[in-house]
């Protein structure tokens, strides 16, 4: 297997308010390496935009802070860099796109003037160079007029010409780390597919690493080599993507997948999740999905169990996998799908 | 034999644009485009589409929110269409809508006491009876008294669904229109709250008109499906029908489009090009042409009829025979 290309360890991003401190991600790990699709999922609130956040130094202007944990990208640790040693390595070496692509788009200049001024940052290319590489750009992700489109402003595109002119600014500079935070999820269906289909083919060109920020397991399964579930701010399983489909260790991953609607399943009644997704500042003790699990022992509430590799490449963090002598299929009956 | 509990005729709903100086003509966005349906007794129609294609107006249109452009409403066989205001009040009662933004919906400034109140208040029930129906709809919708004084704020998005539908049940209506009602939901409360739907459905007799455009949602929760592009119906058939032998070229694209939660299925999808026109300038003829794989001269030129190709299966395609097959 390659090197990863990023490393995430143990990260712990803290929020500081007068109501106290809410630790909104207390404990991620993960690595991609190039060319691979990782995706991270989880509800509303499980921290996936606060660690993506993390990765890009992008919490200035919130009470956010990253409190411990290691950023590893090529080696070093951008937890530690300075801030413009990191403005150096955001847009060229790591990208992110975002769910509303005006996150990133100014409403005030032409698309050309932005992604232009973004690649002679970048790239150090004169301004025909960079004239000619945004054309170029743009094609690449689908839009058929670039010559008309780089003199509009980002309003008069519809969401998915946005998401696409967005992600061509993202990959204008060849980044060797791709952040997609909810891509899609803004988007209607027949454009999703549209734009799922560019990225899976923006990638295999580039050997790109995607970070694919989702809470759409369908958009998991069609687009991931491996998966991180979160929970309440924690990793709480990952695993390459067949295994955590046809496998899925945790009592929340497993119910999960039982909860989503099928096309083709036809269920009188649907399998759900009870009670509520927690909120960060009213975080049980113990295992933050004790009081969902249908599992939960007096341990889980005494107890955070930790987050162990169980078998080769398939990490948990539950105490029914805490010590694994047992035959697995015994512990936790696996879901149907 | 089921009756149909409401008739939709040919109903259109245009918004004026707001008119350029000095321009003559009088522009619109055609919302609501022409569309015609029944809905069955006891029955859940879904409406199903992509944003902008007109599923709310339609849905504000049937709960005479709106005023339709043109068009007819029966309910229980009465022509509802040009009734004024006092005929129309004690029928508002018997329809009763559950929207998809559960935090956008609820008066935040109200108690959850107050909020399934008003609709009780409304319709003269008095005040003894109201205060023991709060509390029994609580508990038929999975919440309990404690969260009657309460306010919208201090719930979460699935409980604060859960309160939008204890209003709605409030009046004992007969028909409810949900608009995408678990769209903002997390996937584990999405569940909960279709199960409700379904549970309530069967103990109050309720009939359903559910918008969503999350195809694997409406499968799960219909009798029968229509599906709506651009302020048009394309297609409308039993749910066995639609899943299992969409005639509609857009039915199948959305079909296709969905992804599936199994990474050991690999699909050949059909990827439409193009964006969805605006309802202000929908194309000629089909207003599917500009994005349909098999569009043809006559598809730019000809509105496909909306219809009856088999029984109770409705499409709106010149060439739906020979692409069916
Ligand atoms: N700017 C902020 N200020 C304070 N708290 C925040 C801020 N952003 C996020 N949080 C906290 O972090 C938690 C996780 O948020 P987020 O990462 O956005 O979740 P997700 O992307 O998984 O839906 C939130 O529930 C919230 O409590
Ligand atoms: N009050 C209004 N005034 C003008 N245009 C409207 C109004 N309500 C909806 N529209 C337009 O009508 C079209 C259909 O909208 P809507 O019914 O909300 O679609 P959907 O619910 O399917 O997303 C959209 O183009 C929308 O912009
Ligand atoms: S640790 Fe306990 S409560 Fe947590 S998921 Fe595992 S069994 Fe359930
Ligand atoms: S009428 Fe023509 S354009 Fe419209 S759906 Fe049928 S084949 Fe396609
Ligand atoms: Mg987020
Ligand atoms: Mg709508």
């Amino acid at each position: 297997m390659d090197q990863p290309v990023l490393k995430v360890n143990n990260l712990q991003t803290y929020f500081t308010s007068d109501a106290g401190v809410v630790k909104a991600v207390d404990g991620v790990s993960f690595e991609v390496s190039k060319g691979e699709t990782l995706g991270i999922v989880g509800e509303s609130g499980s921290g996936k935009s606060v660690t993506s956040l993390s990765i890009m130094r992008l919490l200035k202007d919130t009470p956010g802070r990253i409190a411990d944990g290691e950023i590893l990208y090529e080696g070093r640790d951008l937890v530690k860099i300075s801030e413009n040693d990191m403005r150096k390595i955001r847009g060229n070496d790591i990208a992110m796109i975002f769910q509303e692509p005006m996150t990133s788009l100014n409403p005030v200049f032409k698309i050309g003037r932005q992604l232009e001024e973004a690649i002679i940052l970048h790239l150090k290319f004169s301004k025909k160079e960079a004239r000619e590489r945004s054309i170029e750009m743009l094609t690449s992700v689908g839009i058929s007029r670039p010559e008309k489109i780089v003199h509009e402003f980002p309003h008069q595109l519809s969401g998915g010409m946005r998401q696409r002119v967005m992600i061509a600014m993202a990959m204008a500079c060849n980044p060797k780390v791709l952040i997609a935070d909810e891509p899609t999820t803004a988007l209607d269906v027949t454009i999703q597919a549209q734009i799922l289909d560019l990225m899976r083919n923006l990638t295999k060109t580039t050997d790109t690493a995607i970070l694919l920020i989702t809470h759409d397991l369908g958009v998991v399964a069609e687009m991931c080599d491996r998966v991180v579930v979160m929970y309440g701010g924690r990793a709480v399983e990952e695993s390459d993507v067949l295994s955590i489909f046809a496998n899925p260790k945790h009592p929340y991953t497993q119910g999960l997948l039982a909860s989503i609607p099928k096309i083709g399943e036809r269920l009188d009644r649907l399998q759900s999740i009870p009670g509520n997704v927690p909120i960060p500042s009213r975080m049980p003790e113990g295992c933050k999905f004790a009081p969902r699990c249908p599992h939960a022992m007096d341990i889980c509430w005494e107890k955070e169990p930790e987050y162990k590799e169980v078998i080769t490449n398939h990490s948990v963090r539950c105490w029914l996998h805490e010590e694994v002598p047992q035959d697995e299929s015994e512990l936790v009956g696996s879901t149907q799908h | 034999m089921s009756q149909n509990l409401l008739e939709v005729h040919n109903i259109k709903k245009y918004f004026p644009i707001k008119k350029k100086l000095f321009s003559k003509k009088k522009e619109f966005i055609k919302a609501v485009d022409g569309i015609s349906f029944t809905v069955k007794k006891g029955e859940t129609l879904s409406i199903v589409g992509e944003s902008g294609c007109g599923k709310s107006t339609t849905g504000r249109v049937l709960m005479k929110l709106l005023e339709a452009t043109e068009g007819k409403i029966v309910f229980e066989g009465n022509d509802i269409t040009g009734l004024s205001d006092d005929e129309i009040r004690p029928l508002r009662k018997e329809f009763q809508m559950v929207f998809q933004d559960p935090y956008a919906s609820l008066n935040p400034r109200l108690t959850v006491k107050e909020i399934i109140e008003e609709p009780l208040i409304v319709h003269n029930i008095d005040k003894a009876k109201r205060a023991d129906r709060v509390v029994e709809l609580l508990e038929v919708v999975g919440l309990n008294k404690y969260h009657a004084n309460r306010y919208p704020h201090e719930f979460s998005g699935g409980q604060r669904q859960r309160i939008g539908i204890a209003r709605a049940l409030a009046v004992n209506p007969k028909l409810i229109i949900a608009d995408e009602p678990v769209s903002a939901l997390d996937v584990s409360i999405q569940s909960q709250i279709l199960n409700l739907l379904k549970d309530l459905q069967e103990k109050y007799d309720l009939t359903y008109i559910f918008i969503a455009h999350d195809l694997s949602v409406v499968e799960h929760i219909s009798d029968r499906v229509a599906v709506m592009y651009l302020g048009r119906l394309v297609e409308l058939t039993t749910r066995d029908e639609l899943f299992a032998t969409p005639l509609h070229p857009y039915t199948k694209a959305l079909l296709s489009a969905v992804p599936v939660p199994d990474p050991t299925v690999k699909r050949n999808r059909i990827i439409l090009k193009g964006d969805i026109p605006s309802p202000a300038a929908p194309p000629s003829g089909c207003t599917f042409h500009t994005r349909c794989p098999f569009a043809q001269d006559r598809c730019r030129e000809q509105i496909p009829e909306f219809r009856e190709i088999e029984k109770e299966h409705f499409v709106a395609c010149h060439f739906a025979e020979e692409l069916g097959s």
